[in-house]
């Protein structure tokens, strides 16, 4: 029950959806499925040449950075050079101070300016802010400015916020005599805010210094300097991170945005500087090409719905229609016709549709004529009428024929109405028609109460002596039970059969349309001779018949028979009553009946 | 985008995080604008100037409201009850009158001042002002000694000093120790020369004239500013080598200013408005201190004094030489 009420769906609707489904999905997935992953390789390469260049950006403007503090710090160094040039000689505390002076108007970032003698005494002090000393001061031979230029000829102090808030840094160089003594400038690190604050990466990207312990020396924001030792603890961090990367890092910014940093030393001072760009900048045109491939994807996609859309409706529309052309044939509508103009195998495949449609047609045609042959003509003739033609050409051949005559019949009609002869013959050609089917023999036609049997034509078989015997006995008990049940309705009527067999032409004969199937010969004469000789119940067969039936029928010999239009007497056989069942119904009431009539 | 970029190159660079955020958009800023000096104000012109280059357009974005207690700040008091009404977004206070600024709490406070505001009281730290406060500094008590030294090394044969002070200007005694006590280290007598404001200038320079002094140091302020040129004049006529804070005075016929730029103090602490406006607090900004100072050099009252400045240290220091 469920299979039955499932299989409807299953078997027309969903296949040609799933066919459309198919198609649909594989012309998609064939224009998409590249698409994406062009976009995504795509993709994929951009970012790592963007990173690398980012890299290279970052790298080129940390190295500048660096180089123009390093030309900031030897320039610083150079300048102190030549305060420390000539030794020291009585009296010219006077010229030193000038050349301090100089220095202090030379390099605006140098505060103030301490000349020592050899010994380490302060001799001449200059300052933008505080009034300038000159002769013998304060002795600094233990200060770690002269100790380290000294040693190492020129000394870079570490970086100290003046007031928690400006950084400073010393800077110490000693002359290469050691009567040159030493000179330690001051030097405001704001003022390398220049440097830094000239440096743009990209729109918003920038540089930063921060010293060797993670303190901010110069920002573009330079109130982020001036907060102080104190705040510049993220920074730290951020060198710590950028510095453990080699080439550039993706970061947490100072303000909590990841940026790409890189970083690079400056050699002398021990001071780092931090280039970086925030990522979303960085990153802006690989972002901008994945949008626009994130379009053009978009575009494709509705490109390949449309087109795999279009492909698949042009595949499974033909299909559908071939598939209502089917049930339309299946109904009956032969006159149906598939319209398919689309040029490939579903065109032709329409076209052969066509043509069998068409000749199915035909062939309808064909069999419902020989459905109206068959009412006029035995069916295995109106068969051979339509298939083939040779076979009714009118032939000689063997055949067995069989006549059949009812008894009493002249006497039933005269005394009876004609709607009661009706009936009766209605029964009585029906129960021959039957006969005749069950042994496929053929019939040749009624003659009123007569019928004539042809076997063996058109139609050969095997044994037809045989066939046509039992077709007797057959056609003999059929009718005496309808006799027998005649009989009970008052009507005295018998059977009598004729068999005989010998060559004969066989083959239509008729007239305009009308046709008829017959056999010419002896033969037909005979069988006819021996129905009539019959008595009722009786089967007589010729000697060719009984010759060849002896074996599986025994046949009983009445003698020698004259028979009209036969010049000898010629042997004739009965068929055993031993065979034909005795005790036919009402057989010897009528037999009584009718010798009662007879005498 | 454009005209950002370009105030970011001549602002200083104190704008840069305005770059990264959006523009404050068209509201109106009302500044308070207080003041121990008088008008004309010359330092409201430079922060006027220094809005106008971050792009604020008075009377469309920012609006200006200016009070004037000439030389007493205490006066400046009353208008802190006036702040209460809730519509001042920044007060500005120039000079001395941050002293009568201390009671405001909620409303942001930027300052030029030419003492120590942590002395003051005003904020706790320079590098984090801590409170409603911030501002920038003139170091103009730490250059009060210097101005004296290099008056000397011009005129070495310096021993009378006469000291032009405006006694209305709130931080004038601390200025007046300090070039004393320089005067002192030096070897020159000073002759202290005192007026009270506006109205006393011209007596003041009367009493100025008589002194016998070999020059004249004037300390920087409002009054003085506006009167240089008088007092320029009467320098030149009484043939004293003259010393001034800002080189405006020079142009005016000074012939000595020493001090960091006036005129650049302001235009920072516009920027510092900026931020202040678009919404960062002071107690995160620190406080500016300038770390260029300008020497300059008035080299026609040089020669109307005939003083041969090539034979002193002076001309090549100078940063400014006005012919």
């Amino acid at each position: 029950m469920k299979d039955g009420a499932a299989q409807p769906s299953s078997c027309t609707m969903p296949p040609r959806r799933s066919l459309f489904c198919k198609y649909f999905a594989t012309l998609f997935v064939a224009a998409v499925v590249p698409l994406i992953l062009g976009a995504a390789v795509e993709a994929s390469f951009g970012y790592r040449d963007q990173r690398r260049q980012i890299s290279a950006v970052l790298q080129a403007d940390a190295r500048a950075a660096s180089d123009r503090i390093e030309a900031f710090t030897d320039g610083m160094r150079d300048q102190l050079g030549w305060m420390v040039q000539l030794p020291w000689s009585a009296g010219d505390d006077a010229q030193h101070k000038i050349d301090a002076l100089r220095l202090l108007q030379q390099v605006p970032a140098i505060a103030s300016v301490s000349l020592l003698d050899e010994t380490g005494t302060e001799r001449v002090f200059v300052s933008r802010l505080l009034l300038n000393r000159t002769g013998r001061g304060i002795d600094m031979s233990a200060d770690p400015a002269v100790l380290g230029a000294r040693g190492n000829k020129v000394w870079y102090g570490p970086v100290q916020y003046q007031q928690d808030s400006e950084p400073y840094m010393r800077i110490a160089v000693a002359g290469s005599l050691p009567a040159a003594g030493v000179a330690i400038a001051e030097v405001n690190l704001k003022l390398i805010w220049d440097v830094i604050a000239a440096i743009r990466i990209g729109e918003t990207g920038y540089a930063i210094v921060v010293d060797d312990s993670g303190h901010l020396i110069a920002h573009p924001d330079i109130s982020r300097v001036l907060r102080g030792r104190a705040s510049s603890g993220s920074f730290g961090r951020i060198k710590h991170l950028v510095g453990a990367a080699s080439g550039a890092a993706v970061i947490t910014g100072e303000r909590g945005n990841p940026v790409v940093a890189l970083s690079v030393q400056a050699a002398d001072v021990g001071w780092t500087v931090i280039a970086m760009q925030p990522t979303a900048e960085a990153f802006a045109s690989i972002r901008a090409a994945l949008w626009r491939s994130s379009i053009l994807i978009a575009f494709g996609v509705l490109v390949a719905l449309a087109l795999a859309y279009w492909r698949a409706h042009r595949m499974s529309g033909p299909i559908k229609q071939l598939e209502e052309g089917v049930e339309r044939i299946r109904t009956g509508q032969f006159e149906h016709r598939i319209k398919i103009f689309s040029g490939d195998e579903l065109q032709q495949l329409a076209l052969r549709f066509n043509e069998m449609a068409s000749e199915l047609a035909i062939s309808q045609q064909k069999s419902a004529r020989i459905e109206r042959l068959k009412q006029f003509l035995p069916s295995q003739v109106a068969e051979l009428v339509e298939h083939s033609h040779e076979l009714l050409e009118g032939q000689r051949r063997e055949v067995a024929v069989i006549f059949g005559d009812l008894r009493g019949f002249t006497a039933f009609s005269t005394r009876n109405e004609p709607d009661v002869i009706m009936a009766v013959m209605r029964e009585y050609y029906e129960a021959v028609g039957a006969v005749t089917t069950r042994h496929e023999a053929t019939l040749i036609g009624f003659d009123g109460d007569g019928v004539m049997l042809l076997v063996n034509a058109p139609i050969a078989c095997e044994q037809p002596a045989t066939q046509a015997v039992r077709l007797a006995i057959d056609l003999q008990m059929t009718v005496q039970a309808l006799a027998g049940k005649w009989c009970d309705a008052g009507h005295g009527i018998g059977f009598g059969v004729g068999v005989a067999m010998g060559p004969a032409t066989v083959g239509t004969v008729g007239y305009n349309g009308r046709l008829d199937y017959t056999a010419m010969g002896a033969v037909v004469n005979l069988a006819s001779r021996l129905c009539n000789l019959a008595k009722d119940a009786q089967i007589l067969a010729d000697p060719t018949i009984a010759g060849r039936v002896r074996d599986s029928v025994p046949m009983a010999s009445l003698g020698q028979r004259t028979i009209k239009g036969y010049d000898q007497a010629l042997e004739v056989f009965a068929v055993a009553p031993a065979d034909l069942p005795s005790k036919l119904p009402g057989l010897a009431q009528r037999r009584r009946e009718k010798e009662a009539q007879d005498h | 985008m454009k005209r950002r970029e370009f105030i970011f190159l001549i602002g200083g660079g104190l704008a840069w995080p305005a770059i990264a955020r959006a523009q404050g958009g068209a509201k109106l800023h009302r500044i308070f604008w207080v003041s121990t000096e008088s008008e004309p104000d010359p330092f409201l012109d430079g922060f006027r100037d220094g809005m106008r280059a971050l792009g604020y357009v008075e009377g469309k974005t920012v609006t200006f409201e200016t009070h004037y207690a000439p030389g007493n700040p205490q006066a400046l008091r009353k208008i802190v009850s006036e702040l209460q009404r809730g519509d001042v977004d920044l007060v500005v206070s120039s000079g001395p009158a941050t002293r009568g600024m201390t009671a405001i709490t909620d409303i942001p406070v930027l300052f030029a001042l030419s003492g120590d505001p942590v002395a003051l009281g005003v904020v706790k730290s320079l590098a984090h002002p801590g409170t409603n406060f911030t501002g920038s500094t003139f170091l103009s008590l730490e250059l009060a000694g210097k101005r004296v030294e290099l008056l000397k090394d011009i005129y070495p044969k310096l021993r009378k000093l006469a000291v032009f002070s405006n006694t209305d200007h709130p931080g004038e005694p601390l200025e007046w120790r300090a070039t004393l006590e320089s005067c002192r280290n030096l070897g020159i007598e000073a002759a202290y020369v005192p007026f009270c404001g506006a109205r006393e200038i011209e007596n003041g320079l009367m009493a100025a004239g008589k002194v016998d002094a070999d020059a004249l140091l004037v300390f920087p302020d409002a009054v003085t500013l506006v009167h240089r040129a008088k007092i320029a004049e009467l320098a030149i006529a009484h043939r004293l080598p003259s010393m001034f804070g800002w080189s405006e005075y020079c142009d005016a016929g000074g012939l000595l200013s020493y001090g960091a730029n006036q005129r650049t103090t302001y235009f920072r602490l516009a920027t510092y408005a900026d931020r202040i406006l678009r919404g960062e607090y002071p107690s995160d900004l620190p406080v500016m201190r300038p770390e260029k100072f300008e020497l300059a050099i008035n080299m026609k009252t040089a020669r109307l004094l005939g003083i041969k400045l090539d034979v002193s240290s002076i001309l090549f220091r100078a940063s400014k030489v006005i012919s």
